[in-house]
């Protein structure tokens, strides 16, 4: 089955921490990739820019900013083929994100 | 450059629509994605099952908790996204607005992070 990690985190948080833990966090990243991929699950990746580059698109109506104000913000993604839920929530529970916000885990709908 | 085309709707209205209209917006998606890829910029898509089927995963301190549900609860849900890849947010801005979904829900536009 594939399933979506999302990553969810408070943005002004992360952007204000000091550089050798932001630089942490790059390396705990680049060790979970590497460790996806190795396990063959890894289909496809994302980070995203922070939402004060978003836009709200509602019906022909352009806003700025992201669809919901909410304390953490969608991060990123990781979609990963992967043989069931239990298998999702293993991966989720060792996702470098859990040390500073919240991975939702959704099934892919087929 | 990459943006991610991410689909907020009321999933609740979606999942309770009366079969016709179901199937109506399953053939607008359906030609809405035929036309990105006829354009060369549809690089990727899903659609997600509803939040009844989230889980998140938290560790406060350390501490790990698995809860049923989405990581929030907001009026309308993730549905879906499109990526795709546009010379700039104006024409990335011009296909949110032909999306399915912006007739009834919101499409978040955001620009994919690049190192």
């Amino acid at each position: 089955m594939q399933v979506l990690l999302l990553m969810y985190q408070d943005e002004k948080a992360i952007q204000k921490l000091p550089r050798e833990e932001f630089g942490r966090i790059h390396g705990a990243f680049v060790a979970y990739v590497d460790a996806l991929k190795k396990a063959g699950v890894l289909l496809a990746n994302q980070g995203l820019g922070p939402t004060a580059k978003a836009r709200t698109v509602r019906e022909a109506t352009v806003l700025d900013g992201p669809f919901a104000e909410t304390k953490e913000q969608l991060a990123g993604y990781f979609l990963l083929d992967v043989p069931d839920m239990e298998a999702a929530l293993a991966w989720a529970k060792r996702h470098p994100t859990l040390a500073h916000g919240a991975v939702e885990v959704r099934p892919v709908w087929t | 450059m990459e943006y991610v085309l991410l689909i907020y709707g009321n999933e609740s209205a979606m999942l309770n629509a009366p079969k016709d209209a179901t199937a109506q917006t399953i053939a607008a998606y359906r030609a809405y994605t035929e036309a990105l890829k006829k354009a060369g910029v549809h690089r990727a898509s899903n659609r997600l099952r509803p939040t009844s089927d989230a889980t998140t995963v938290r560790a406060p301190g350390g501490k790990q908790s698995v809860l049923n549900g989405p990581f929030a609860e907001t009026k309308e849900q993730l549905a879906g996204f499109y990526l795709i890849d546009v010379p700039d947010l104006d024409a990335a801005l011009t296909w949110a607005k032909r999306c399915p979904g912006a007739a009834h829900g919101s499409i978040e536009v955001r620009p994919v992070w690049t190192a």
